[in-house]
């Protein structure tokens, strides 16, 4: 869920940007860490920064009838990790900004906190947990994906809320304002997400066993 | 194809040093996040809309429908920052004029940030604005992986029209269930093809001895010191009107 351009005031722009260029360049130094060792990496890379945009491009149906879209955040984390999602992910809502005016550059930083870097981690944190814990891959995918969204929705709200307090009830006011607005679409949109995620990590196991390994996301002999 | 991205490469403005563009568009964005919303963001929009639709030739509508593209966002969060939830008595929900003038104030504002934006995206190409970041210490890995990017992004999004429309042409998005179906296909084939071609092109690359670096001829583009003078009277002027028009309604 993006924040649009001039939409924080340019405090918590200021603050919310500070928070994820640590995250951002621990990020990319990993990445440049990466490309030392194997330049091709930068390909694979780019791929999945451009997959992650065309991700975001496709419509996703909502019951409230606005059209909305999946976010990637859960497929991306497991698939590629989520130190380098948060760099892929900086680079996807740069782009989305400035080719399509979704979001903004005042808001990359609170953008980038709440998806590129809350989402992923706490999704992959779940899908390692779930299957620490043995559970089916399908069901780790799903809830992997599903809470990484509702993290991403949460996080947003608390970003709102804290910029917005309410006049009367301050900042727990305002928080259940948006939280329980935002959950008219973003619970059943986490809950589409999840099983289109977990849809896309059959698919692939099916036919892109290969790939799935050179990710080393399944184990065993990478062709 | 993105339309916004077909007019920035079209426009009239297209061959102007993207700085310039950059710096009238950020300009006006610092404006309109830091001066008083109610009085600088009208001025802003309607300087930002003749920059765009007279001066660099983007048709008004075009503008317009990049304009109302986020407003989704403000529909549904600005009405809220008018009500009022009080625990006081149990829970109310009340209408605050307090809060009827942060959302006014914040619907003008973002409106005013997102002309900026809108701006730069309809008349800039991305990518001329990517080697910028270089400047401003972001390293050259990570801006090499932008231009990647940027290219592939318009490769995958064809392949996923492409795939979309075939799709919709066999039933494919009827009903929840065949719609989910449907896209968990195109997104498996979207990413199975992308690492088929990432993987086809580093052979390519290697081939011609790819050591890590890409190198390419930019277009050399002078900046012009005429137009950083008007984009800078422009912001002057801007910010100067805006300041004395609060004065006077204060």
């Amino acid at each position: 869920m993006h924040i649009m351009e001039g939409f924080l005031p340019p405090a918590h722009a200021a603050a919310w940007t500070a928070a994820a260029v640590p995250f951002v360049v621990a990020g990319s130094r990993s990445i440049a860490r990466i490309l030392k060792e194997n330049p091709q990496a930068k390909l694979l890379l780019a791929t999945s920064g451009a997959f992650a945009f065309v991700l975001s491009a496709l419509k996703l149906p909502s019951v409230t009838g606005s059209c909305s879209h999946p976010t990637g955040t859960g497929l991306g984390a497991v698939l590629f990790g989520p130190s380098v999602m948060a760099v892929a992910g900086a680079i996807v809502l740069l782009f989305q900004a400035l080719l399509l005016a979704h979001g903004g550059i005042t808001t990359l930083g609170a953008n980038v906190f709440s998806m590129a870097i809350v989402g992923p981690w706490i999704a992959y944190g779940v899908f390692r947990g779930i299957r620490g814990l043995r559970g089916s891959l399908a069901v780790a995918v799903f809830f992997a994906a599903m809470l990484g969204d509702l993290a991403t929705y949460v996080t947003t709200s608390v970003q709102i809320a804290l910029a917005f307090p309410d006049p009367a009830s301050g900042f727990t006011g305002a928080l259940l304002k948006f939280t329980s607005i935002f959950a008219f679409t973003q619970i059943p949109l986490a809950i589409i997400e999840g099983l289109l995620t977990v849809i896309i990590i059959n698919l692939l196991s099916q036919y892109s066993r290969s790939e799935l390994v050179g990710l080393r996301f399944i184990p065993g002999e990478a062709k | 194809m993105l339309t916004s991205d077909g007019f920035a490469w079209t426009n009239r403005w297209h061959r102007h040093h993207p700085a310039e563009k950059g710096l009238l568009a950020g300009g006006m964005l610092v404006l309109a996040v830091t001066l008083p919303a109610p009085t600088t963001a009208p001025i802003i929009i309607a300087v930002m809309f003749v920059t765009t639709v007279l001066g660099a030739g983007i048709p008004a509508v075009t503008w317009l429908r990049l304009m109302a593209l986020p407003s989704g966002f403000l529909i549904t969060s600005v009405p809220f920052l008018a009500l009022s939830l009080n625990f006081s008595s149990g829970l109310q929900v009340v209408f605050s004029p307090q809060g009827l003038e942060v959302a006014l104030s914040v619907l003008l504002r973002s409106l005013a940030a997102v002309s900026c934006l809108t701006f730069l995206t309809l008349t800039t190409p991305t990518i001329d604005l990517v080697p910028l970041l270089r400047r401003v210490g972001v390293p050259p890995a990570v801006v090499e992986i932008m231009l990647l990017t940027y290219r592939l992004v318009f490769v995958f999004l064809e392949r996923a029209a492409t795939g979309h429309q075939a799709q919709i042409a066999r039933q494919g998005y009827v009903g929840l269930r065949n719609t989910l179906r449907s896209l968990g296909l195109l997104v498996t084939s979207l990413f199975q093809r992308s690492l088929e071609r990432s993987r086809r092109m580093e052979i390519g690359l290697t081939a011609r001895g790819f050591q890590g670096e890409l190198r390419v001829l930019a277009p050399k583009r002078s900046i012009s010191r005429a137009r950083v003078a008007s984009a800078a009277g422009l912001l002057l002027g801007v910010a100067a009107a805006g300041l004395v028009l609060d004065a006077t309604v204060r």
